[in-house]
């Protein structure tokens, strides 16, 4: 292509902008200065919010928020110029390599070494003894080291690291490596880490739950659980889910640079660049001041960056030795063995409605498999059960959850976080209830939502919810009701729906009084520009742009006068880190009061030159100026030149906190948000009834977001969280032999989904204008991926009238329940099955009559400035005011479980049983 | 004292290779078992060409070797020897980026952008052949490319909006404001 032909090219280039003189401001058309479409009508403009307001209203130019914004660092990814973990190349690097061990369990007696390191070539070597701090990401339970230190936990755990000058000595030097072990007696099934155990796989001391491999268990009732038993319908199933990795692209990989003056510089593709920080301050045994993170760019992260990892620690720890970068980078087959991926887990779902068609009670019992390390798992043991208390309204609460140590890779947080698999089985479950009910399943559920600025029966506090408009919207956008139970055999339509936290109300390592969850800094120099210090981690989901377009449209600026500065700990202030779908959320937010702060000073210079009350003056695109008389006003740079008179630069600092929220009891605070999300789908299935192959036609993927700082961005979470999903409702799951191998650690054998299974996704987005989001957002990047699921799950039902129990539904498996429902109907020829159809009954009017009434309801309380207080229960006339448990004596908080629980306990419930170490001291 | 021969751990033997890439001659000396990815990235300093399973299972690695999408990780560095190779790299012009490399930004075709250098070759070279392409060809055209962020519709959506371009010649519809001029429209 050649330079005169010319299409387009990068924008910057001479003579393509008419670059004016600066003082000149003032003479732009004014129609173009704000954009009355984007400005709330609150404010003068013409945008209707029948949601209510939200906090920034008044901050709203209409130039940025809400237009589809390609991501700020695109260019750098299509023209292969971002630098990612491996592109990183220093001056005199060596090779880093990990020694791992092919033993599931077993104590290391010794490390013989000296072979490696008479390999010509051979820098630095490593074992356990050179850095024997223990990390981990929660601070409760840090249970990582660098290397093994006594005992290697799984196949692929690291016992000692190389460095050589190319790759090929480094490989050679870690086979060379001698290890002795003495073999312990592994476990790889969930239930046995029940058990007790001669070699627990972890020792907590005197906190060690028995002699067992449990390593968190939690026990919750909430509610009436007397109305448990008063069931007209009623689901009760046990679920099997697989393991599910990740599966991004970018491997791992790390560079650790100690350079002469002594302080450590780490690249590395982190989602919590913060807590990498920390960690390599414990395990190095030297100041964090001492210590620069560097994110570079992150190639996908999904969860699966979001801890701190041994082989950074081990790239930091070479680079010291050898006084030379260091850089590491895994195999595929690395990055299984280090896994942190979705827990496999069993699952036994109980719901129960009563003759209202009122969801009288969930009951969860989840019992989900840690492998060989702790990571989230301490927050993913509650969030499998407190993640299903919204968005409906419920009568009684009952979860009990266990997460065990097994050998296998450890499993961590991933994409909808604790929340997928129990979603799906309660979505499955409320199908399961509306069918036995003869109501649709749409129905049951627009009937039982629960308001705006309400409370979950756990005390998360609801603030906004575009629930029902998510589920209007699917509903019409699919021709829900022309389909559902009315197609033929092998062809069905099913939904499913979700809720997810916007951002962790509790930070994991900070006082949460006294720190701010996230920070962003704001300077801006003579040229205008405007330089955003932020360490929100971009991984792709487009947090620089967020952050961005947050400055840029509360100082009326066009997106490429502003720059991030997001990578390195040196310049960034803290931020947490990008997990738990918290960033557009707290960093957005915290950008704004940054960017509100240099608004101000702009006001107050213009001001100063035309003469107009502060008050009156407001921002516009480039522009400062009377609303009264749009005419008279100021340049930005003008204003700005003047602010910076007699100081320079003009810099400031946001910051966000959450609110106070939440109840007491132990746990209250796993799964507080300052907000939540909302989601609906609808997928369409063709399923082959004889070979048991599905194949996904269409989706409609309705999400409540709050509002879409960036449609664009927005449709990319919720189209790929479909393709993460489905890819684990179709055929993800990391296979585990019988002698505990896992038999597929590599892209051939882990079946992500290509673009031939990938069906048409229609986005759709709701925006329900949260009140404390920044300009009403909430998050858009794990809730979309839960309702995908139960979705495919029911529709596979529709379909061919089997429920299925287990995922993912490859063709085998989903060949097997076809059979056994065959065998069950009593049906010789699958072609033969019953197609599910429904004849309505006396329960939908109430159903649909209710929901109406809701309808009103809800739109009353989201208008209403100062609603009054509603708790979950109220639908069961259980009380009118106040939290339920100060009212009904018969209303259960309950966190331990009783003598009566404990003679029958359920699966993961039976984590009870074992006593803590500490408590059989005392009683013994 | 007389020079020892240097005791290296990979003795394979050494060849002089040589290839176009990006239309410029280039010349290294490799092992005669290297594979073309790791010659491109470490050899050359390509590394815009990314490495994701070393299997030929996810596509990031994708290149062009004379006009057609090959797999460089299961390439041998010997059987690329005096072709024309392109790489990402090599899709622009200066600072005249390829329809396709734009329309990946503007459009969402890329989010955390690991695989979009291989998605962008492939696609590229799709186009070369068949500027009009259907969306069943896109789809075949990646179908041996695996992304985990963009559930590979805005990719399509790409592709065809890069199609629309070559075969239209019309311009790129930016979607943020294209100046930087603090002072819009006014000339002193």
């Amino acid at each position: 292509m050649s330079k005169d032909k010319e299409i387009v090219g990068y924008r910057q280039q001479p003579g393509k902008l008419d670059f004016t003189r600066p003082g000149s401001g003032g003479s732009s058309p004014l129609s173009e200065d704000r954009d009355p479409e984007m400005i709330p009508a609150s404010q003068g403009g013409e945008l209707e919010q029948p949601w209510g307001a939200h906090r920034h209203d008044n901050l709203v130019t209409g130039r940025v928020i809400g237009k589809r914004t390609p991501l700020i660092d695109g260019k750098w990814k299509v023209t292969g110029q971002a630098i990612y973990g491996d592109d990183v190349r220093l001056p005199g690097e060596i090779i880093g390599r990990l020694v791992r061990t092919d033993r599931h369990y077993a104590k290391v007696l010794s490390i013989d070494m000296t072979e490696a390191e008479s390999i010509p070539g051979v820098i630095a070597t490593a074992t356990g003894v050179d850095a024997p701090s223990a990390f981990g990401v929660l601070p409760v339970t840090k249970d990582e080291h660098a290397m093994a230190l006594e005992k290697v936990r799984h196949i692929g755990d690291i016992v000692a690291c190389v460095a050589a000058v190319d790759e090929e000595t480094a490989r050679l030097a870690a086979s060379k490596v001698q290890v002795e072990y003495e073999g312990l007696e592994p476990i790889f099934d969930m239930r046995d880490g029940l058990k007790n155990s001669t070699d627990p796989i972890h020792d907590r001391g005197k906190y060690h739950i028995g002699e067992s491999n449990v390593q968190k268990r939690v026990f919750q009732r909430f509610g009436r659980i007397s109305d448990l038993e008063k069931s007209m319908a009623s689901y009760d199933d046990d679920w099997t889910f697989k393991g599910v990795n990740h599966g991004f692209t970018e491997p791992h990989a790390v560079v650790a640079h100690w350079d002469p003056r002594g302080r450590l510089t780490l690249y590395t593709p982190q989602q919590v660049p913060h807590y990498v920080h920390r960690a390599l301050a414990d395990v190095l045994e030297i100041p964090m001041h001492q210590i620069n993170v560097h994110r570079t760019y992150v190639g996908g992260g999904f969860g699966g960056k979001s801890d701190p990892f041994p082989h950074e620690m081990c790239a930091a720890i070479l680079a010291r030795k050898s006084g030379r970068p260091v850089r590491i980078t895994f195999d595929r087959e690395e990055v299984f063995w280090t896994n942190r991926g979705r827990h496999p887990s069993r699952i036994s779902m109980s719901i129960h409605a009563d003759d209202k068609g009122r969801l009288s009670g969930i009951e969860t019992d989840a019992l989900i498999d840690g492998g060989g390390f702790a990571s989230f798992g301490h927050v993913t043991t509650y969030y499998n059960g407190v993640l299903h208390t919204a968005p409906y309204e419920i009568g009684a609460f009952h979860y009990t959850g266990a997460r065990v140590w097994t050998n296998k890779p450890a499993s961590g947080a991933m994409r909808g976080h604790g929340a997928v698999n129990s979603r799906c089985a309660v979505e499955v479950g409320i199908d399961h209830i509306s069918e036995e009910m003869d109501v649709d399943p749409i129905d049951l559920r627009l009937a039982n939502l629960l308001p705006p600025n309400s409370a979950t029966i756990t005390g998360f506090r609801i603030t906004s919810i575009g629930m029902r408009e998510c589920l209007e919207k699917v509903r019409r956008q699919s021709g829900w009701d022309e389909k559902f139970r009315k197609m033929p055999l092998g062809k069905g339509i099913g939904v499913g729906c979700g809720f997810f936290i916007s951002g962790s109300g509790l930070p994991i390592h900070w006082d949460p009084n006294k720190f701010p969850h996230a920070t962003v800094h704001l300077k801006i120099d003579m040229d205008g520009g405007v330089t955003v210090h932020t360490g929100a981690a971009d991984i792709g989901q487009g947090s620089d742009t967020v952050v961005g377009q947050a400055v840029a449209e509360v100082l009326g600026l066009p997106m490429d006068m502003i720059r991030i500065r997001s990578k390195e700990s040196d310049t960034s202030p803290v931020d947490l880190g990008s997990y738990s779908s918290r960033v557009t959320f707290m960093n957005a937010n915290a950008a704004v009061s940054a960017a509100m702060e240099i608004r101000s000073n702009l006001i107050d210079a213009a001001s100063e030159l035309t003469g107009v009350e502060r008050a009156d003056l407001v921002l516009g695109d480039r522009r400062i100026f009377n609303k009264k008389d749009p005419g008279v006003g100021v340049s930005y740079l003008e204003a700005l030149h003047k602010a910076q008179e007699d100081k320079g630069a003009l810099i400031a600092s946001g910051s966000y906190r959450t609110p106070p929220m939440g109840k007491m009891h132990k746990g209250a605070a796993a799964g507080l948000a300052p907000a939540y999300s909302f989601s609906a789908y609808v997928a369409e299935v063709d399923v082959d009834v004889e070979t048991g192959k599905i194949k996904v036609e269409k989706v409609w993927a309705a999400h409540d977001c709050g509002k879409a700082l960036n449609p664009l961005s927005v449709e990319g979470q919720i189209i790929g969280s479909c393709h993460m999903g489905l890819g684990q409702v179709i055929s993800e799951e990391m296979k585990y032999g019988r002698t505990g191998n896992l038999l597929n650690p590599d892209l051939l054998g882990y079946k992500i989904p290509t673009v031939h299974e990938m069906p048409e996704v229609v986005p759709i987005i709701v925006e329900s204008n949260d009140p404390e989001g920044p300009f009403g957002a909430k998050e858009a990047g794990e809730g979309p991926l839960l309702p995908i699921l139960p979705a495919v799950c029911n529709a596979v039902y529709d379909a061919i009238g089997v429920r299925v129990n287990e995922l993912p539904l490859t063709p085998d498996r989903l060949h097997r329940a076809i059979e056994r429902t065959c065998k069950h109907k009593g049906v010789k020829d699958p072609r033969d099955l019953p197609n599910p159809s429904l004849q309505k009954g006396a329960l939908s009017d109430v159903l649909i009559a209710r929901a109406e009434v809701h309808s009103e309801r809800d739109k009353q309380r989201r208008l209403n400035p100062n609603p009054e207080a509603y708790f979950n229960g109220q639908l069961f006339n259980h009380l009118t005011t106040g939290p339920p448990e100060e009212h009904d004596p018969e209303w259960t908080i309950q966190v331990l479980p009783d003598e009566e629980y404990l003679n029958n306990p359920k699966l993961a419930g039976s984590a009870w049983l074992h006593k803590e170490r500490r408590h059989m001291e005392e009683s013994g | 004292m007389a020079p020892q021969p240097l005791p290296l751990a990979d003795d394979a033997p050494v060849a002089v290779w040589s290839a176009v890439v990006n239309g410029n001659p280039v010349r290294a000396i490799i092992k005669s078992h290297d594979v073309l990815l790791d010659v491109i990235r470490d050899g050359i300093g390509s590394l815009g060409t990314k490495r994701g399973c070393d299997m030929g299972t996810c596509g990031c690695c994708t290149v062009m070797i004379d006009g057609k999408p090959r797999l460089s990780c299961l390439t041998l560095a010997m059987e690329a020897k005096n072709h024309q190779i392109t790489t990402v790299e090599g899709l622009s012009d200066g600072h005249y980026l390829h329809p396709i490399q734009d329309m990946f930004a503007e459009c969402g075709g890329s989010q955390c952008g690991f695989c979009t250098p291989g998605f962008l070759v492939a696609s590229a070279a799709l186009l070369d052949g068949n500027p009009t392409p259907t969306r069943e060809e896109a789809m075949q055209a990646i179908e041996g490319n695996l992304c985990r962020c963009t559930g590979y519709q805005q990719i399509i959506d790409s592709i065809m909006s890069a199609s629309k371009i070559l075969s239209e010649g019309s311009q790129i519809q930016a979607t943020t404001e294209p100046a930087s001029d603090p002072h819009p429209n006014s000339r002193g």
